[in-house]
């Protein structure tokens, strides 16, 4: 079965899908790191940061409706972190206004910028690459190698699963048309359990046969994926652009704006 | 129940980070042939999990199975966690690629207190597997307010919490219905 959720725009093409998979990767931590590490209740450096991200998603090609649908999928538990930062100080000790909260305000304003500017980079990162490709810059990059053996198992596993769920679900509908009699709780209970069985099985199956035909825990790749010396020149100056941003004052960027 | 980037302080979550790939390599020791497909299939259950959500409270909540995860994998759990939870980050943005770290150590924690559950032989198979399923749920919440008090937010955010309460009961009643078919059909499964 065929299943497409995973890396949906990757196969797009732009300068952004064109860059090594270890240089975006790098690259989108690093940015998300630079973003992260600004000081509480310092907002005027996104402005910056939104400028940019706004670029690479121009250039990426990504359709921002599906930017969007991403942000808003987990934007709940961001925007109730945020509210809960001024609640809190409203609730505890005496209320002094409303406009008391200065201070708490802004603070709320950089944790729902910086949470929602690496969702951006996230959104961009897996939408400019194969996912496959991702997993294997991870192992380039001297993920351990455990994980490397256990990601790379698990994003195949993911399709057992769901295609065992595909098939278990068009069993029981074949089986039981209309209604359940029995306790809906029993009979899903007993399907996932049995989802997994047989998944388990089948892992078991495709382990061995790959132990079999000499696996040792590499995997070769056929598309090789050579660094050369310019393909350092874009990350680098991006990198420094960043971190003149973050380490510069940032009482200059509200002066400018 | 995923911490995205910018929420938790930066310094917490770098700790967390570099303690996360300490535990990688600890839990990860010795690992035999036949345990890397149980890891993966585990790693790839919880990541399917999670994509179940379902309204609670304003919000909506997903189903862990860390409970189940520690029951299966014991100690060798976390890293079968951590993955899960890097591909939740990268694939559908479900809490941040900087935090993963921390992300893991929460649910990590989670599974490993589920898994001591289940150890406890004195106790009846079924108060066994309610338990992993409770603590694989409660652990974790417990861990984030900590996390989020020392951030600096108040003791409001642990109202937003105590939903979970809900979720560990479901988590409980699902864990003691795996446990029971399993026992049935493949108990070699099980630790």
């Amino acid at each position: 079965m065929k299943h497409s959720f995973i890396d949906k725009y990757g196969n797009l093409e732009s300068p952004l899908h064109r860059l090594d998979p270890r240089i975006k990767l790098a690259g989108a931590f690093s940015f998300i790191f630079i973003i992260v590490s600004e000081p509480r209740g310092v907002v005027c450096p996104f402005i910056f940061y939104s400028l940019i991200i706004a670029g690479l998603l121009l250039i990426s090609r990504i359709p921002p409706r599906f930017v969007f649908s991403r942000c808003l999928i987990v934007s709940p538990f961001i925007l109730i972190s945020a509210i809960f930062f001024p609640l809190s100080a409203m609730l505890s000790g005496d209320f002094q206004g409303f406009s008391a909260y200065q201070e708490e305000y802004r603070s709320a304003l950089t944790i729902v910028l910086k949470a929602f500017s690496s969702i951006i980079l996230l959104t961009l990162l897996i939408s400019t690459e194969k996912f496959h490709n991702l997993l294997m810059a991870l192992r380039k990059l001297k993920m351990p190698r455990l994980l490397g053996i256990i990601s790379a198992l698990m994003y195949r596993y993911i399709f057992i699963l769901t295609d065992e769920a595909m098939r278990t679900t068009m069993a029981r509908d074949s089986r039981t048309p209309g209604r359940l009699n029995m306790s809906k709780f029993k009979v899903y209970g007993n399907q996932s359990a049995m989802i997994f069985l047989r998944s388990m099985d089948r892992s078991q199956i495709i382990y061995n046969s790959m132990l079999s035909r000499g696996f040792t825990g590499e995997f070769p790749v056929m598309q090789k994926f050579p660094l050369k010396g310019k393909d350092f020149i874009f990350p680098v100056i991006f990198i420094f652009i960043l971190l003149a941003i973050r380490l510069t004052n940032s009482d200059i960027y509200c002066f400018i704006f | 129940m995923h911490i995205s980037d910018g929420i938790i302080d930066a310094n917490i979550s770098i700790v967390a980070n570099v303690v996360s790939v300490g535990l990688i390599y600890v839990s990860g020791k010795n690992t035999s042939v036949q345990e890397i497909p149980k890891m993966g299939m585990m790693g790839a259950a919880l990541f399917i999990a999670s994509l179940i959500h379902f309204p609670m409270a304003g919000t909506s909540v997903h189903l862990g199975l860390f409970g189940i995860a520690g029951i299966i994998l014991g100690k060798r759990a976390f890293p079968a966690v951590f993955t899960a939870v890097l591909f939740q980050s990268l694939i559908f943005q479900h809490g941040g690629l900087f935090s993963v770290g921390i992300n893991s150590l929460n649910m990590g924690a989670g599974a490993f207190a589920a898994w001591m559950a289940w150890r406890m032989k004195i106790l009846p198979d079924p108060v066994r597997a309610v338990l992993a399923g409770l603590l694989g749920v409660l652990i974790p919440v417990l861990l984030m307010s900590v996390e989020f008090q020392l951030s600096g937010y108040g003791r409001g955010i642990l109202y937003l919490f105590s939903v979970y309460l809900v979720v560990a009961v479901i988590e409980g009643a699902i864990s003691f219905s795996a446990v029971r078919f399993m026992q049935k059909v493949k108990p070699e499964l099980l630790t």
